[in-house]
């Protein structure tokens, strides 16, 4: 539009111009009204007198034929860049790019508007720039690394995650999704949904001053608060590979709710089910949705014996021994790398489970048990399955209410264990005593480059000290990495990552 | 309701911006024991700086001491660590926000715990104090059946409302309770968003300081690091003029050495180039004094020379006049000789003009001759096709003519034979026997045998040898052929075997493995029937030619008989000379089939009259295998060139017609005289036989005419008689006529 504004303007004076202007006027329809404006200044209304008019109009050209020193053909666009312009306008209708020649092709898309409808664009265009410009165009801020370096992947995974964010289940059309599948099968390969939105409720909620009622009523009520079953989306999405759910409310404030986070039976059925049809899943997270004992059962059992799945996190739920003890299961029943179960309610039972399972695992890499009980019996139980395993590099206990027996025997531990290269005791009470037996214990070691003490009352001392031998070990470790042909170069190279998780 | 949730979902947020500022606003918390945490890292932040500090520059004193060049390592080493400490500091200090939050959740939960069992507790308490009461109050109701009195029952209905009032009361206290407890968690709920909020505030403030300031240190220590590179490549650079400076005065130095070194070796070189120059000035004294003597002797030579030069000048002068005149002698005598050549260059030229055109004319001469000459070969090849055709087409009509004339004559002869032949039986009653002559069996023209090829002489030979063996006493001269005469059976089957054996060369390899299974003088036959094809051999002639020729060659040259009978030198010769004469003439000839005929004969005649004929058969024993080559080669050379000339004579066939009057003569005198005579004679007496029997045959007639007269008339007698009119008649001549009958 800009374009042809620019040569009306300028071939108002020109004869020779406005034929091209008027061919293309009347090739072109939708840009008809660039042309138009400049028309009355050439033929006059013939309701005027037209000798006079003629005649001036003859002599008026012919000065300003004479006069106009710019003119020159180059203004005039060429029969490519019209055609060029054309379809970018109808691209909507009218989809021609794969037959155009290379450097056109990229005209055109980098002409081309970013709110075209998905349907043509999805599977037409590849260029990463079209892409760019459509993510930019949506959201301010896009993290491209985050989703493979690939903006049209960026671009469609927050293109579904919003829909399904926003998803009201019974309000919302489903086909609006599903829809979308098929265009966006092959670019999707994460769902990160922070927010999954319950049903609204028609009637005024009556139990705003009861939770005791709606947490007993909460069984009948379910049918009525289950989420957007994801079964048909997944299972539609053939190359996805990271799902993180979050079966409740983002940003609810005051407006709380206890049933806006409601993660119902059927809703863990189904999402059971989905998960375990899902084959190329790599990482499952399922984050501050209320999972209990049973319906991490439910979920974790659907998950044994998985082809592809490397992470599992259940953290921020309400997971007791009984799922800690079916996820110790999983642990040797599948090939999981990560297993996340932090701030549950997990206690010495379910921790002895897992470190039971952990002495003869050799998957695993990281565990995190962040803000359970554990306590001391499952925190012994954790360190004599270390004194087997050979293969975790991340422990994370920090808040279990560990004290100075585990201390001891984790300094046994790391005096002989060489692939720990980060464990977490902060928030415990482990005590001057067993600062100092892990400062002795962590001197013989030459692998561990993180060992966090914060408040868990050890004294300053042995702190430093301990920092000392990390500092020591971060050295060597690096040492290692810049001399190539070590054998244990690789996994010191992910050291230092693992832990900031 | 999940604090560290949130702070969980920031701590990854955080991850990107590894930040801290050491002085964190964590001391102004709410939290005592983070307080304490974030007063212990400062404390330990700043302990670590100045220890680092310290060790730095120690560092720095040990390492500039120990080793220069590696002050940007160092420097970069030094802001790594440093670096890395504050980003680990940084991290310690951000997450300090989430490990507070984790220790105040702990103790929230142990407080919660607490107040939860207390709750508990007390709710059971009332539970069960309400129970007692409620218990009391359905006690009560029982007692309240049994009061009749409506004063009593009213009072206690009253109380038991009462009482009910106070349990409701109580419970409804309890509910307040709660209520009230649930309002303090309500804002308590509040309290903690806003905590959570300010965390999350604090969070992202310290993010953003540890951001800001980690810049500023990354910034400080690039400009740390870069002013270590700046001062070390100073360093270096000055360190390397001063190594210049001093190479260069070094340089100086040397050079001013070399300078004195050249001055003083120029001296050097003076004082002895004038020592030089001195010896060579005497030296060149000397010379020049002895080469002045030798001038002079040269000089005194000189005039020697001169007075002998003259006198030869003299001498030579005389000599010159003398030339001089004979030059002129010479130069009249050269013109003369020139006019001389001209002359004969002119009829030199003129002779060559008339070669030349005589050469033309001959040439011309030659080239119509020859024209002329082509012309009459071909004319005289074009005679000798139509006399070739006029000879056929003479034979064909001779043959045919004498054929009709022989038939005639035939037809002729066999009319006389009939003739004869009745005669002799019919008439003469004598037995007739035909005559047999010669020449009545011969039909068509009389001509000489055909000559019999040679592989049919050959066949003969060997079947003759054959019989030979078989049968001994078989005579030669009656069983063998008609030419060789000379030549006995024998001889000629063993120089044929011999040639079988010697020149199996000429037959081809086929041939001989074809014969391997055939009879030995069949094997022979073909073989020799292929020899001779090879040699060219055809007629009867031809293989008697080369069996005598082999034996003459063998008298010839064999040294065993010394000999050298002239006869083999005049009949070799005329088988080396015989073709060139016969060729001449035969061309000359009219009749040159005969020649060879003749000379056959006259072979013949020689060969008859040798005494020598009879040793040839045992001589030709003696004919040595590695001869046979020879000869044969010989004979070949020999055979050749008849062969070639007497190709167009070849067809001419001249047949001998001396026996065609005797024959025709004979024809005619196939009846004998005698017979002839007796012919004759039975001729005139059948004449007159003739006439007898014709005058016979005429009287025959006449009687018969006669008869036929008689017989006649007396039909007409006997009918006058038996007509009417005798009746009516007086005197009927009949009765005249029988009257003179009876």
């Amino acid at each position: 539009m800009q374009e042809t504004l620019a040569t009306s303007t300028l071939s108002a004076p020109r004869r020779s111009s406005i034929s091209t202007q008027e061919m293309f006027s009347t090739a072109d329809q939708t840009s008809s009204t660039g042309p138009q404006p400049s028309r009355p200044s050439n033929i006059p209304p013939p309701g005027k007198s037209k000798g006079w008019n003629s005649g001036t109009k003859v002599r008026r050209m012919r000065r300003i034929i004479a006069e106009d020193p710019e003119w020159s053909l180059a203004t005039v666009p060429l029969l490519t860049e019209l055609c060029i312009q054309h379809i970018i306008k109808n691209f909507q209708n009218n989809p021609i790019l794969k037959q155009l020649r290379p450097e056109h092709q990229q005209k055109v898309l980098s002409h081309l508007s970013p709110e075209l409808p998905l349907a043509v664009t999805a599977n037409l265009i590849d260029d990463e720039n079209y892409w760019r410009r459509c993510c930019m165009h949506r959201w301010p801020v896009c993290h491209v690394a985050r989703h493979g370096g690939s903006w049209k992947r960026l671009f469609f995974e927050r293109h579904l995650e919003n829909l399904i964010k926003h998803f009201i289940p019974s309000t919302t059309d489903p086909t609006v999704l599903l829809d979308l599948l098929p265009l966006c099968r092959s670019y999707v390969r994460r769902l990160r949904v922070d927010q999954l939105l319950p049903p609204v409720q028609l009637p005024g909620p009556p139990r705003s001053g009861e939770l005791s009622d709606s947490g007993s009523d909460g069984e009948t009520e379910e049918p009525a608060t289950d989420h957007y079953q994801l079964r048909d989306l997944v299972a539609g999405l053939s190359h996805l590979e990271e799902l993180d759910l979050v079966y409740g409310v983002k940003d609810c404030g005051m407006n709380f709710e206890g049933n806006l986070f409601l993660f119902t039976y059927r809703d863990c059925h189904s999402l059971a089910a989905t998960i375990k049809a899902c084959h190329t899943l790599k990482i499952f997270r399922l984050t501050r949705s209320k999972v209990d004992d049973d319906k991490a059962r439910i979920l974790i059992r659907s998950l044994l014996n998985h082809p592809a799945l490397e992470e599992l996190d259940l953290s921020h739920n309400l997971i007791g021994d009984r799922g800690a003890r079916a996820a110790a299961k999983l642990l040797s029943h599948s090939h999981l790398r990560v297993l996340n179960l932090a701030n549950n309610q997990v206690r010495a039972p379910g921790a002895q489970s897992l470190a039971h399972a952990l002495a003869h695992n050799t998957n695993l890499i990281s565990l995190n048990l962040r803000l359970n009980c554990i306590e001391d019996e499952g925190g012994q139980a954790l360190a004599h399955a270390l004194q087997t395993n050979k293969c975790l590099t991340t422990l994370h206990l920090g808040g279990n209410e560990l004290s100075e027996p585990t201390a001891t025997l984790l300094s046994q531990v790391l005096s002989v264990n060489t692939t720990l290269t980060s464990i977490n005791l902060s928030c415990n009470h482990i005590g001057l005593d067993g600062g100092k037996q892990l400062l002795e214990g962590i001197s013989d070691n030459k692998t561990l480059l993180e060992l966090d003490l914060r408040l868990s009352d050890v004294a300053q001392e042995s702190e430093y000290l301990i920092g000392q031998v990390l500092c020591a070990n971060r050295e060597a470790a690096r040492q290692r990495t810049l001399n190539p042909g070590h054998l244990m170069s690789p996994v010191i190279a992910k050291g230092p990552e693992k832990p900031a998780r | 309701m999940n604090p560290p949730g949130a702070l969980g979902v920031l701590e990854e947020k955080e991850e990107e911006h590894l930040s801290t500022p050491i002085l964190g606003p964590s001391i102004h918390s709410d939290n005592p024991q983070e307080r304490i945490q974030a007063r212990r890292l400062r404390i330990a932040a700043r302990l670590e700086a100045r220890r680092r500090e310290a060790l730095g520059e120690y560092l720095d004193g040990k390492k500039e001491s120990e080793e220069d060049q590696s002050k940007s390592y160092k420097q970069k080493e030094e802001s790594r660590l440093k670096l890395a400490k504050l980003l680990l500091c940084g991290t310690e200090l951000v997450t300090n926000i989430q490990v507070a939050t984790d220790i105040r959740e702990i103790h929230r939960r142990v407080e919660e715990q607490e107040i939860k069992r207390q709750r508990l507790e007390k709710l059971e308490n009332e539970v069960k104090t309400s129970q007692d009461k409620f218990d009391e109050i359905t006690a009560k109701w029982e007692e309240c059946k049994q009061k009749r009195i409506p004063q009593d029952l009213w009072d206690m209905l009253n109380t038991q409302q009462m009482h009910c009032a106070g349990l409701i009361e109580d419970k409804n206290k309890l509910i307040s309770e709660l209520q009230q407890e649930l309002k303090i968690k309500d804002d308590q709920y509040v309290k903690d968003l806003k905590k959570q909020s300010d965390d999350i505030c604090l969070l992202l403030e310290r993010m953003e300081e540890q951001v800001k300031h980690v810049m500023k240190t990354f910034r400080q220590e690039l400009n740390y690091i870069e002013k270590a590179f700046e001062v070390e490549r100073w360093e270096l650079l000055t360190s390397n003029k001063k190594k210049w400076e001093q190479a260069l005065q070094a340089h100086n130095a040397k050079e001013l050495e070399y300078l004195m070194n050249r001055i003083k070796k120029v001296e050097d070189y003076e004082k002895q180039l004038n020592r030089q120059r001195i010896w060579d000035w005497e030296e060149y004294n000397m010379i020049k004094i002895k080469l002045e003597q030798d001038v002079q002797v040269l000089e005194q030579q000189l005039q020697q020379m001169k007075a002998t030069y003259q006198l030869n000048q003299e001498k030579l002068e005389y000599n010159f006049q003398v030339l001089k005149k004979r030059d002129e002698e010479s130069t009249v005598i050269k013109s003369q000789q020139k006019r001389k050549i001209n002359r004969l260059h002119d009829t030199l030229n003129n002779l060559r003009s008339k070669y030349a055109k005589q050469i033309k004319q001959f040439q011309e001469e030659n080239q119509s001759l020859t024209s002329d000459y082509k012309r009459l070969v071909t004319q005289f090849k074009e005679l000798q096709k139509s006399m070739r055709h006029f000879a056929l087409i003479d034979d064909k009509q001779f043959r045919e003519i004498w054929l009709m004339n022989e038939e005639e004559a035939k037809d002729l002869i066999s009319r006389a034979f009939d003739v004869d032949r009745i005669i002799h039986t019919h008439h003469l009653g004598l037995p007739w026997t035909a005559p047999d002559f010669w020449f009545l069996r011969n039909v068509g023209p009389i001509s000489q045998q055909p000559q019999k090829s040679a592989t049919q002489i050959l066949e003969e030979v060997l079947m003759q040898a054959e019989e030979e063996e078989t049968e001994e006493a078989a005579s030669e001269a009656e069983s063998y052929l008609d030419l060789p005469k000379q030549i006995s059976p024998k001889t000629t089957r063993k120089i044929l075997m011999l040639l079988c054996d010697e020149s199996g060369f000429l037959i081809e390899n086929k041939l001989l493995s074809l014969l391997l299974p055939l009879e030995k003088n069949e094997c022979y036959l073909l073989r020799l029937d292929a020899i001779f094809s090879a040699l060219g051999i055809e007629s009867e002639d031809d293989l008697y030619k080369l069996v005598n020729f082999f034996l003459k060659y063998r008298v010839y040259h064999s040294p065993s008989s010394q000999v050298i009978h002239p006869y083999a030198f005049l009949q070799l010769n005329p088988w080396h000379l015989s073709p060139p004469q016969e060729q001449t003439s035969l061309l000359s000839a009219l009749e040159p089939g005969k020649q060879p005929d003749l000379e056959g004969q006259k072979e013949e005649s020689l060969v008859e009259g040798e005494p020598e004929e009879k040793e040839a058969p045992p001589s030709s024993r003696l004919i040595h295998p590695n001869d046979v080559l020879k000869i044969l080669e010989a004979f070949v050379m020999g055979l050749k060139k008849p062969r070639d000339s007497w190709a167009p004579v070849k067809l001419k066939y001249v047949r001998d017609n001396s026996k065609d009057s005797e024959y025709w003569e004979a024809l005619t005198t196939v009846i004998p005289d005698t017979t002839q005579n007796l012919w004759d004679a039975l001729y005139t007496a059948l004449e007159k036989y003739h006439l007898i029997l014709t005058q016979r045959a005429k009287l025959l007639i006449e009687n018969n005419s006669l008869e036929q007269q008689n017989t006649e008339l007396q039909m007409l007698l006997q009918k006058y008689l038996d007509s009417k009119i005798n009746s009516e008649l007086q005197v009927p001549p009949i009765r005249v006529f029988r009257a003179p009958t009876k």
